[in-house]
């Protein structure tokens, strides 16, 4: 065995305070610590106000936080701006729940994908069209609809465009806040498998937001549980789900509907 | 004493829709769905985007917009609902047969006071002072356990969690003790632990009022829960029914099938890659 590795992301105590009046502040995230290894997915859940957007977004620097750092292989990123950011960017993508409102509808697929190379400035010329190609092939498209508008393909379709363009520039983590949450299950069950198809081809990890537990099971290898801003448990996927130790990991549980156990002809065996 | 004489009658179905066909400009949305729903029962409606499962519940509410066509029959206590003026089906509406959306925040005018506008549906069907009305407003807010309901009947939509919202549009639906209730995707916005919450109480009302529920849904664990019987709706058609134990244990049809295969379940266990934990390691 050699050495435990460094991991790919590692949040140190990200805190997170909105301005809600002269004097007033909210605090939608405090105190938040975990790490991602390579090829590894940390499933984040809880409920509405729990924070957990707010933690993707601190993540990849769409907001900044009011404390706490963010170390990406090692570096901590928090301070970067120009051009150290636009690699960082490199290699964090985000892909978002709602697809049609997260992809430019005046966009053609191709221009969708590949916008984070033009913002990568890597327009190696003749070289982007293939590479978006490529991409589109990848998650499941017919590359000759890439002069199609988003809005004219389903939503599931068109939640594969927004993976193509996170998947364009290679990136090392991808940070999915509810991506499958809008996509009718059957949908849902094949983007999940993309994505795990994918980790396990090109050793992507993913951050995975999800407030559906079921949904997280199938894809985290651990997971974090958020209430009010902090995590109130994190743990192997297994541990996690076979025996939560705090009482609102246990209440969340238990909230979770399932089809009755006596019935159930679908399981997977 | 009853307003409702086919009551007694309980064997013949509140609600039964025969043939019911849908059709716009652009094409059939809902092609042949027919089911019954007797007292006290909960009739599962279940499909994904598009099955035509909502537009079979605005048909029976005549809410419908005006360009579409629709043939066939659905019938409550044996009268027709189908084509019937709009100033007819609003007497029925609200007051026999309620309903309860997904979006309780948009279902609620935010400039009156809840207590005001559950008094508004009461008196509107039942008539009476307003300060009776009031008074029916706080006791249905207490029967979906709001607590300190007499206190909030004052309180504005805003004033409340999405869980609570949801508790007053069904106090809202209760409170001219209807015979049928119609819920689209009542849960679906709302955080789990509050959609248990949600869930438990509609089965305890129904219980107390023995009303007939459609309760529409895209989640068939949900479905599992509340339903007598399941109706499996895809592209407009009905693919599959049955009751509820056949439905889930012995499913005829491929599609219902594989939506219950695709139905993530927590306690499967999945194959993931490994993680690369150590330096330069597989």
């Amino acid at each position: 065995m050699s050495d435990i590795a460094t991991p790919l992301l590692a949040a140190k105590d990200l805190s997170k305070e909105f301005r809600t009046g002269r004097r007033e502040t909210f605090t939608a995230v405090e105190g938040v610590s975990f790490d991602v290894h390579r090829r590894q997915t940390l499933g984040i859940v809880g409920e509405s106000g729990s924070g957990k957007s707010t933690t993707a977004r601190m993540i990849a620097r769409l907001i900044d936080p009011t404390s706490g750092s963010v170390e990406f292989q090692g570096e901590e990123i928090t301070q970067h701006s120009g051009a150290s950011l636009r690699d960082f960017r490199s290699g964090v993508q985000m892909v978002f729940q709602d697809p049609y409102s997260s992809l430019n509808p005046r966009h053609t697929v191709e221009e969708v994908v590949s916008a984070p190379l033009r913002y990568q400035k890597r327009t190696a010329a003749g070289g982007c069209r293939s590479m978006v190609k490529a991409a589109m092939e990848r998650v499941g498209l017919n590359p000759d609809h890439s002069t199609r508008y988003p809005r004219q393909f389903s939503g599931g379709q068109a939640q594969r465009i927004g993976i193509a363009r996170a998947l364009i520039v290679e990136p090392k983590l991808v940070i999915c806040d509810e991506a499958v949450s809008a996509l009718d299950v059957s949908v849902q069950a094949q983007v999940l498998e993309l994505l795990v198809d994918l980790q396990r081809e090109r050793d992507i990890s993913y951050i995975f937001i999800a407030h559906d537990l079921a949904v997280v099971r199938q894809i985290a290898h651990k997971v974090a549980v958020m209430q009010k801003g902090r995590i109130v448990e994190q743990g192997p996927r297994d541990e996690i789900f076979d025996d939560p130790q705090h009482e609102y990991t246990k209440a969340l549980l238990a909230s979770v509907p399932s089809i009755d156990p006596r019935w159930d002809a679908g399981r997977r065996s | 004493m009853s307003a409702h004489p086919s009551r007694a009658a309980s064997d013949a179905p509140v609600l039964s829709v025969r043939d019911l066909r849908i059709e716009f400009p652009l094409g059939v949305v809902v092609d042949g769905s027919s089911f019954d729903i007797a007292r006290g029962q909960t009739m599962g409606l279940v499909g994904e985007s598009g099955s035509g499962k909502s537009m079979t519940s605005l048909a029976i509410m005549g809410l419908l917009p005006k360009e579409a066509t629709t043939t066939g029959s659905a019938r409550f206590h044996g009268n027709e609902l189908l084509h019937r003026s709009d100033a007819s089906m609003r007497r029925t509406r609200g007051d026999q047969i309620a309903m309860i959306f997904q979006d309780p925040l948009s279902s609620l005018n935010p400039y009156y006071t809840v207590g005001f506008q559950i008094a508004e549906a009461y008196r509107a069907h039942k008539g009476g002072t307003k300060a009776a009305a009031m008074r029916k407003a706080a006791e249905a807010m207490d029967r979906v356990r709001i607590p300190d309901a007499a206190g909030r009947v004052g309180h504005y939509p805003h004033q409340f969690s999405g869980g609570m919202r949801q508790r007053v549009m069904i106090a809202m639906a209760l409170v001219c003790e209807p015979d049928l209730i119609i819920a689209d995707e009542p849960t679906t916005a709302l955080d789990v632990t509050v959609q248990a919450q949600i869930l438990d109480l509609l089965a305890e009302v129904q219980e107390m009022t023995q009303a007939a529920m459609l309760f529409i849904t895209h989640d068939l664990a949900v479905v599992s829960q509340i339903s007598d019987h399941v109706t499996v709706m895809r592209f407009g058609r009905t693919v599959e029914q049955g009751t509820a134990e056949q439905i889930f244990s012995s499913p005829r049809k491929d599609y219902t099938r594989a939506l219950l295969a695709a139905t993530p379940r927590l306690d499967d266990v999945v194959d993931l890659p490994e993680p690369i934990l150590t330096k330069g390691g597989e």
